[in-house]
């Protein structure tokens, strides 16, 4: 299964979650993930979490979370 | 008077035919506001119930029509939930308690068993809903395909759909899908979009994820709302494709969906959504939050799985019944388990108790299996013991030796059976190991590899059940040769 993290093609087992996709690219950012500093988001522009299934083809991009101000 | 009559039933017949006319609609003629609480994909998380509780209770006193949905997936994902003795139990008595009136079927709830699901099932004040599954050929009870919300003279139908994989089957493991099967969402939608004609109004409970809810709603814009759920998405603002609202609430009951509808005679005339966070919520139901912490006081996990003939005193021999559980109960040839993965030092001789097992496994990792030639295990062993320049794999199934060079670095693996035996290098053998170490160790694979859905630790309990005691003293399958 071929799924795509900021646009990096990542080979994964069939069945795999997003978490285990994060640590396929890279485990530095799935630490940050799990630290709360990048959020994963989908293609729309949601934050997905990490437990969540994933597929063939799919895109997701990590970004910073904004802080709230304040 | 023949002649009117005739004209009277023209006109009820040109009437029906008028796209989106709702008949229900003549009856619902009020203007009011439905409230619907949502959530999915909870996962058997049930610490914020009293919570969600408190919240919905709330909620139901600024409001006369408040309905509680969950878009599937209730369970899987908690020892307290998933080792109940009447695996699940805890999570359909809080959502009875709470006051749920609906669930999707998600793929994770066929994990119970078909049997044990249906004895949910029917303890649960709240239907599961399932229109793209056929259940004729397996034990399961038919579920509705649909469920009439109702306020007073309204009705509200809500369609329940499921994600169907490539392999035609929601991500569940095949041998608890036996006898079922699934028809694509698309098919049944368009069997039962007659329902927005009858009522005026269809809601989708969902569980396919936003990667189908979006082109359903692409194809069927006569559906007012998509309560979605599977993909585990956190949607702050709801999507909108096609005029249909979709919204999810990301996932483990972090967070519930409140979208509120505005129903004008008969029709859905305004949907507004807003996600509520449970961590801002900072009062809890009482009475839900007794039954919780009862459930989290659970002596279930204090229970003997099985009992140690003698101390497992080390990683290594912890790491044989860990890789052992999995070769056994997957049918395999060899299975790996990393030493990072291993939590405690040791067991003491005596009885295993399920607590024990989530102290050594706490990571709810998958089982992956490969069909693997020898030089990719070969590749696998090596790559990870160079991680580290130390022993990582724990084996089961053979036995090998690192052969290592004057920098401390592996350059050569060689590998036997149980017995001695030299393996076969033309063969392509079974290999599982977890998840983890499929998604981040480095090594050759010309099979991309398959999850069943089993955890690690699940499988080792399974193993404990069935084999009750173990006996690992002395156990070692890695030898070390420095060159």
């Amino acid at each position: 299964m071929r799924i795509f993290i900021n646009e990096k093609e990542i080979v994964l087992f069939r069945g795999a979650t997003l978490k285990e996709a994060i640590l396929t690219y890279s485990k530095v950012s799935y630490k940050k993930t799990e630290s709360g500093y990048l959020g994963i988001y989908d293609r729309f522009g949601f934050l997905t979490e990490p437990d969540g299934p994933v597929y063939e083809g799919q895109h997701f991009f990590l970004k910073v979370i904004p802080r709230q101000s304040g | 008077m023949k002649y009117s009559h005739s004209l009277f039933y023209l006109l009820l017949l040109l009437i029906s035919f008028v796209p989106g006319y709702s008949t229900a609609g003549n009856k619902c003629k009020k203007s009011f506001e439905v409230v619907i609480l949502h959530t999915n994909d909870m996962h058997a998380k049930i610490d914020n119930m009293g919570k969600l509780a408190w919240l919905a209770d709330s909620i139901r006193q600024q409001h006369p029509h408040v309905f509680l949905l969950s878009a599937g997936d209730n369970f899987t994902g908690n020892p307290i939930v998933d080792m109940y003795p009447e695996k699940g139990y805890p999570m359909i008595d809080l959502m009875n308690r709470v006051g749920f009136n609906l669930s999707a079927m998600g793929n994770h709830e066929f994990d119970l068993g078909q049997d044990m699901l249906n004895k949910r099932r029917n303890e649960a004040n709240f239907p599961f809903i399932c229109a793209n599954i056929d259940v004729s050929k397996s034990k399961l009870k038919k579920p509705s395909p649909y469920f009439l919300l109702k306020v007073e003279k309204c009705k509200i139908p809500v369609l329940g759909l499921i994600q169907v994989s490539e392999n035609g089957l929601p991500d569940s493991h095949p041998s608890r899908l036996s006898g079922l099967s699934f028809i694509q969402p698309d098919v049944k939608t368009a069997d039962y979009i007659k329902l927005k004609e009858k009522y005026g109004m269809l809601i989708a409970l969902t569980h396919m994820g936003v990667e189908g809810d979006v082109p359903l709603a692409g194809k069927f814009p006569q559906i007012d709302l998509i309560v979605g759920g599977h993909s585990h998405t956190v949607m702050t603002k709801p999507l909108m494709e096609n005029g249909v609202m979709i919204v999810q609430t990301g996932s483990q009951l972090k967070s519930v969906g409140k979208t509120t509808l505005q129903i004008t005679n008969g029709r859905i005339t305004d949907r507004k959504y807003e996600l509520i966070s449970l961590a801002a919520v900072t009062r809890s139901k009482p009475e839900i939050q007794e039954i919780i912490d009862h459930y989290n006081d659970n002596e279930e996990m204090n229970k003997v799985i099985a009992r140690a003939e003698t101390a497992l005193n080390n990683q290594e021999e912890l790491g044989c019944m860990m890789t052992d559980a999995i070769t056994r109960q997957f049918g395999l040839d060899f299975a790996f388990q990393n030493s990072g993965g291993i939590r405690i030092p040791n067991l003491p001789k005596g009885d295993i108790l399920y607590k024990d097992i989530f102290r050594l496994d706490p990571f709810g990792n998958q089982v992956v299996t490969y069909n693997m030639t020898l030089a990719e295990i070969k590749s696998l062993i090596l790559n990870a013991y160079n991680r580290n320049k130390e022993p990582d794999l724990m084996a089961s199934g053979l036995k090998y030796t690192a052969v290592v060079d004057g920098n401390g670095l592996c350059t050569d693996v060689e590998m036997r059976d149980l017995s001695g035996n030299p393996l076969d290098p033309s063969k392509k053998y079974k290999v599982g190991m977890n998840s983890y170490i499929g998604a981040t160790y480095t090594f050759d694979h010309a099979d991309p590899g398959t999850t069943n859905f089993d955890t690690t630790a699940q499988t080792l309990i399974n193993f404990l059940n069935e084999v009750k005691s173990v006996n690992y003293e002395g156990t070692s399958r890695i030898d070390i040769r420095r060159k």
